[in-house]
């Protein structure tokens, strides 16, 4: 992805997971050893009112984020800043969907700041700022 | 607290199955035992190997089927006393994987029965061993 | 005024974490995202500064007196990036909380806000890879 036409107000180009897959939640589980059975157990979903859809971890959704702004960077190695807050669970089945705009430019030091955000479903997901390397 | 059993030798073990197994059910053991074999995670290293197209499971989750399989004909987990298995061929996602097995003795005075039992994928030998229950 | 507040400036044992390829391509297969055996994603962080940090989440739970079951969530994450993070590599990692405010919102009650900072570089290098600043959100019932 070029940058160097980079344009305050630009839109970034969506990431979409159509639907959120439960089953990797249950590696993702057991690689970060989080005991918490919100993530997998369909009966302790149920018993809070979430049905049968666990709740995706943040690593994850923070991971599906960073990839939404290095590829309109143009790769890893020019993110600078990402910082966010979250802001509501992502569910199994929920349609998973980041967007961001262009908020500043600086030429002269080579990079620009973004406004991103994540919304499940429609739903407030992550809401922050990037701050990435300008093409050279 | 399950009752006392009936078993006879010759006495087929009811069969247990997995239709198709599942690669993310791979994945997740592999996260689980933090194991880094990479024929469990990566179906182009499977490729690489000559092994097919699939990811191979690991002998922990095979040996768990087994011993499921023992479990449910005791009547519960309390019921198994012991297991001795061999890994005969690898497993691989998409398989059918099916344990079955037959009473071989029975000791009355110890209340115990010794089955032979031996797993299947797709029809190859998978597993072969031995567990002792409690009648 | 957090009780907790005191907290600021309290270290974190830190150490060394290296990223194994096998967790680096399942971290990115998980997350549906063309796993390879020589890139480990930036999302990463997370995880690389977690382990790095010498803790783990219920050392900071027990630190704040708090259990799985306090409803404790993520706050606000931020990572600095200096550089790629690397499969296979070692990680020098120092860790130390950065202040814990109690503060009270409309919807979510009154709460401290605990933040922590982790600084990770490769083993051996003057240079850092990435700087991950993570904040907690711990609920208290009014007047605890």
């Amino acid at each position: 992805m070029v940058t160097r036409e980079i344009q305050v107000g630009q839109q970034l180009e969506p990431f979409v997971i159509d639907s959120v897959d439960p089953e990797p939640m249950k590696t993702m589980a057991a690689i970060l050893q989080d005991p918490n059975p919100i993530h997998f157990d369909t009966n302790v979903t149920r018993e809070l009112g979430l049905g049968d859809h666990p709740v995706n971890q943040g690593p994850t959704n923070l991971t599906w984020l960073t990839e939404f702004v290095q590829r309109f960077a143009g790769g890893p190695d020019r993110l600078v800043t990402l910082k966010v807050r979250f802001l509501g669970n992502v569910l199994g089945g929920d349609r998973f969907e980041c967007t961001g705009t262009v908020t500043a430019v600086d030429h002269d030091a080579g990079v620009a700041e973004l406004e991103v955000g994540a919304t499940s479903d429609g739903r407030p997901a992550l809401g922050g700022t990037a701050v990435i390397k300008l093409a050279d | 607290m399950t009752a006392t059993h009936e078993f006879h030798v010759g006495q087929r073990v009811a069969p247990f199955v997995i239709e198709s197994v599942e690669p993310d059910r791979i994945k997740t053991v592999a996260a689980i035992l933090q194991d880094p074999t990479p024929t469990h995670l990566d179906p182009a290293v499977t490729r690489a190997r000559g092994m097919g197209e699939n990811l191979q499971t690991q002998g922990a989750l095979n040996m768990t089927w087994f011993v499921e399989a023992a479990m449910r004909f005791a009547g519960g987990a309390d019921r198994l006393v012991s297991f001795n298995v061999r890994f005969l061929d690898n497993v691989f996602a998409g398989e059918r994987f099916e344990c079955t097995g037959t009473v071989t003795a029975i000791d009355a005075g110890a209340a115990r029965a010794e089955l032979e039992l031996m797993a299947t994928a797709n029809g190859r030998p998978v597993l072969g061993g031995t567990a002792v229950i409690k009648t | 005024m957090s009780d907790y507040g005191h907290l600021a400036g309290h270290r974190f044992p830190g150490g060394t974490y290296t990223l194994p390829p096998w967790l680096s391509w399942l971290w990115a297969d998980a997350c549906k995202l063309e796993p390879d055996w020589r890139t480990a994603h930036q999302g990463l962080a997370y995880l690389v500064a977690l382990r790095g940090a010498g803790v783990s989440i219920q050392d900071i739970f027990d630190l704040m007196d708090a259990t799985a079951d306090s409803g404790v969530v993520f706050g606000e994450f931020q990572v600095d990036y200096h550089g790629v993070l690397r499969p296979g590599t070692t990680y020098d990692c120092e860790a130390e909380v950065v202040e814990v405010e109690r503060k009270s919102g409309r919807r979510a009650g009154v709460f401290d806000k605990l933040t922590f900072q982790v600084k990770v570089r490769e083993e051996g290098s003057d240079d850092m890879t990435i700087v991950c600043t993570n904040s907690w959100i711990f609920p208290r019932a009014e007047g605890e």
